[in-house]
């Protein structure tokens, strides 16, 4: 055996795309519209990359504040490596939910990612992902789910998974061959009908593992009209205990990732940018004030960045607490006074086209969370 | 004399290997004691891989971060140099070299089977860096030698182990009224138990959700566990042996499942053992296991009947594991034919490259680390290829393991990773196939048959590659 190529999933980067035939969508009349979800891990700073205008900014970060952040409204500026993310805010179709997490204030990246993906309340007791259960109450059949599976894709339905690889992968001549040994009906036969139904740019071996090049694979099976509608991405690195630093800190590196992946996306979507809704995901923002390494720990509120044609405007969304030691969780940390859930919720309500009581009954539980839907994007 | 057996209970017979007289009793022979591992080359012991994880988290978490704080170039440069020296990269592959080596040579297949079911039983899932170092120690040295002796010393292992207390935050766990709960709470600091261990323990690892336990169940073996922890240094992070510390410890009576655990005298620490020995001799501890057992071997849906034989090994003998395992090969022997499993892709895997004689996995050789650069790609190969096949046993995603049913392996992507592999192994150059389906399976004609027809695709032409195709076919996937 020789592998030559590192391997994908141990890249900084992954991505998961989640099919889904369009007759769904088109039978009632409806685009197909993708749901791309970026899930940043390590504890995304959202003061970092979307910077409240606050003198207490400089005085709690005097080491690691960003220079050269641009305007984005009279109280918010934004980092200037996420160059791709602010070319959408001037095009309509960039938003930032601010002062945002999910209901987790425990601080443990294990616990916290856990729950953001499983969308539930303990760690670990939910074995299922939000987006799995969304897509399912969608009705959403013939999944393509990833490898491995994420916890957040995971539903209870029998998944139909792509993900790129480098290894050769068998010859339509060798699959007849083999099948010819499947019993006729059998689920191993049909999921070899499934192997063969492929599109040849599904069956192509693809190089390399980073985000750059996933991203490329992503918008690609995307814009296609029976493509998949769901795809998630995977992007490490947010933990900067130490060396945050400024514009060119390790902080600013991943936001650059991000911003990267984002702009291959849009110019690979082409005209299916407009039917997109691209959403950050993160554990837990980090807090306000710098720690003794130049880098920041582990706190509680942060932000969401959106893109896409999706999007009602560009916008901050947020119920701002400020940054008042008084108004600070456990004095330390930006609030979170959105629940971040409420945002997934009415992403996937908006996306898959199921009204938002029923996708918060079965994806997230019948929890009290908010329909942000019209606030947030374009209703038709 | 059924054949497929040898697949079913172990890895297929090699192309060395002779077809056993008695294979009930060649299958029960394997599993009195644990054999050494068949690895050639040097093992590290689990004490030296948490010294190479302290030096690691402690240099980076306390050194690296204050000594570079404003130049990240030079902090990823000492890191990097960090990862090398302590084989950060390193240690993954050559576990996975070393259980795939046991599989593929040792004499005792079936014990290596059950190996693997262990592990994944009490799965280690890939978080805070465990699978760098401690995830594989752990299934060599808690799990391997104690899975032929009495269950419930087994939970104990396992338990009380470094890296079980880390997966499961127990070091977290601070009982409210304990000496150390009440004087955070003074300062204004919360002090409460960390769940998690408690819930595994009851959920995944003993007496399953069918015992009807409830969160106040949960809670109470939360506090019954709290003080066993990894306790903690500076020079040395949360990288010490384990250790009970009673001032964590919440005093008093806690009732689970209905059991009155009581302190007696000085020491709170025997609380924990009375609570296991308690769960292990529950009636839904036999029942979950030994299902499990059956599920893995026989079929996804094992009937009351074939579970019943293994049940009551377990009741006689409270809890001796080969006596139940001498009653699961007999009920594997007797499904044979009957009923088939999905195998998982390691297994399958493993079941290749023994039958075949493939090169597989890389030798201590290709495995040579230097410690002060980047790891051989050769000797990562076996974590990746894992990965690729979406089955690294190191780095499941949650608590509960890797799947173990049809339905949850059988996925597209999945299995075109298996037909990649079938086509890449690296196989002996003498043509040996007939012989290797003779050898291994029940009704070999249409197998014969399909290996006949490759010989007409170019790609398989070659005889090695027909491998590719008897690998990838249905009898070898299902068995």
């Amino acid at each position: 055996m020789s592998l030559s190529r590192r391997h994908f999933i141990s890249g900084c980067a992954s991505l998961s795309l989640l099919g889904a035939p369009a007759f769904n969508a088109r039978a009632a009349g409806l685009q197909k519209k993708n749901l791309v979800i970026i899930m940043l891990r390590g504890g995304m700073d959202g003061l970092t990359a979307i910077q409240p205008n606050d003198q207490k900014m400089a005085k709690a970060r005097p080491d690691i504040l960003v220079s050269g952040v641009k305007r984005l409204t009279s109280d918010f500026n934004i980092h200037p490596r996420l160059k791709s993310f602010m070319s959408c805010w001037q095009e309509g179709r960039a938003s930032v939910v601010h002062a945002t997490s999910i209901p987790y204030t425990m601080r443990s990246h294990f616990d916290g990612q856990n729950l953001m993906e499983s969308g539930g309340h303990v760690p670990y007791a939910t074995k299922t992902g939000w987006l799995g259960r969304g897509i399912e109450a969608a009705e959403l059949g013939g999944l393509a789910i990833s490898l491995p599976m994420p916890l957040i894709l995971r539903g209870n339905q029998a998944p139909d998974n792509f993900y790129p690889t480098w290894m050769k992968l068998p010859s339509r001549e060798e699959l007849n061959l083999i099948q010819q040994s499947y019993t006729d009906g059998s689920p191993l036969a049909k999921v070899m009908e499934k192997v063969r139904a492929r599109p040849l740019s599904m069956m192509q071996q693809i190089g390399d593992n980073d985000a750059h090049e996933l991203a490329v694979v992503a918008a690609q099976e995307l814009r296609r009209d029976e493509g998949p509608r769901v795809a998630v991405f995977d992007i490490g690195g947010f933990d900067t205990h130490a060396a945050q630093g400024g514009e060119d800190g390790e902080h600013g590196e991943r936001l650059a990732d991000f911003d990267k992946v984002l702009e291959v996306l849009k110019a690979g979507l082409g005209p299916s940018f407009d039917e997109t809704l691209i959403l950050t995901l993160t554990e837990f923002g980090r807090k306000v004030e710098q720690n003794g390494g130049y880098g920041t720990e582990h706190g509680y509120g942060t932000a969401i960045l959106m893109a896409g044609g999706l999007l009602k405007q560009s916008q901050i969304y947020a119920d701002w607490p400020g940054l008042d030691r008084s108004a600070l969780f456990e004095g330390q940390d930006l609030l979170a006074t959105t629940d971040a859930r409420s945002v997934y919720c009415s992403a996937m309500s908006h996306c898959f086209d199921i009204d938002f009581a029923t996708m918060k009954r079965k994806a997230f539980f019948d929890d009290e969370l908010t329909d942000l839907s019209e606030r947030l994007f374009k209703m038709s | 004399m059924k054949l497929d057996f040898f697949r079913k209970i172990g890895f297929g017979l090699g192309p060395d290997e002779i077809i056993p007289e008695k294979p009930i009793e060649w299958a029960q022979n394997q599993i009195a004691e644990p054999p050494a591992l068949t690895w050639p080359g040097d093992i590290p012991s689990a004490s030296k891989l948490l010294d190479q994880r302290a030096e690691f988290v402690y240099q980076d978490r306390k050194v690296l971060r204050e000594q570079f704080k404003s130049d990240r170039k030079a902090y990823k440069d000492a890191k990097d140099q960090l990862r090398y020296k302590t084989g950060e990269r390193y240690y993954q592959g050559l576990e996975t070299a070393i259980r795939h080596h046991a599989a593929v040579h040792s004499e005792a297949p079936v014990f290596e089977r059950l190996w693997l079911f262990w592990c994944n039983h009490f799965a280690i899932s890939e978080k805070d860096m465990l699978d760098r170092w401690n995830t594989g120690a752990y299934h060599r040295e808690v799990i391997r030698p104690h899975i032929c002796g009495n269950f419930t010393d087994l939970v104990k292992q396992v338990t009380t182990s470094w890296t079980m207390i880390h997966h499961l935050d127990n070091s977290e766990s601070i009982g409210p009224n304990s000496k150390w709960g009440k004087n955070r709470r003074e300062r204004g600091e919360p002090a409460t138990v960390n769940e998690n261990h408690a819930r595994e323990l009851l959920e995944l690892h003993t007496v399953s959700p069918a015992a009807g336990y409830t969160q106040k169940d949960v809670v109470a073996l939360s506090y019954i566990m709290a003080g066993w922890e990894n306790p903690h240094s500076k020079k040395r992070q949360e990288c010490n042996p384990v250790k009970f510390n009673g001032k964590k410890h919440e005093p008093g009576n806690h009732v689970v499942l209905g059991q009155a655990f009581k302190q007696k005298g000085i020491s709170s620490k025997s609380k924990l053992i009375d609570a296991i020995e308690f769960l292990c001799a529950h009636p839904e501890t036999p029942k979950h296991i030994c299902k499990k057992l059956v599920r893995h071997f026989v079929c996804d849906e094992p009937s009351d009947e074939m579970v019943a034989p293994l049940l009551t090994a377990w009741v006689q003998t409270k809890g001796d594991l080969p006596s139940v395992y001498r009653e699961l090969i007999k009920v594997v022997y007797a499904q044979t034919g009957k009923n088939t499993k999905f195998l998982n892709p390691e297994t399958w895997l493993l079941q290749c490259v023994r039958m075949s004689g493939a090169d597989w996995p890389p030798s201590p050789e290709d495995m040579a680390y230097d410690f002060a650069s980047k790891p051989p790609q050769k000797s990562r190969q076996p974590e990746w290829l894992m990965n690729d096949m979406g089955h690294n046993l190191i780095t499941p995603s949650q608590p509960n393991g890797w799947p173990d049913t049809e339905a949850e392996w059988l996925s597209p992507e999945l299995l075109i990773r298996r037909l990649a592999v079938a086509d890449r192994l690296q196989y002996p150059l003498t043509p040996i196939y007939e012989g290797i389906v003779k050898k291994n399976f029940d009704n070999a004609e249409a197998v014969l048959d399909l290996l006949q027809k490759a010989k007409n695709i170019d790609f398989y032409s070659n005889p090695r590659r027909q491998a590719g195709v008897l690998f990838s076919s249905e009898r070898m996937l299902k068995v």
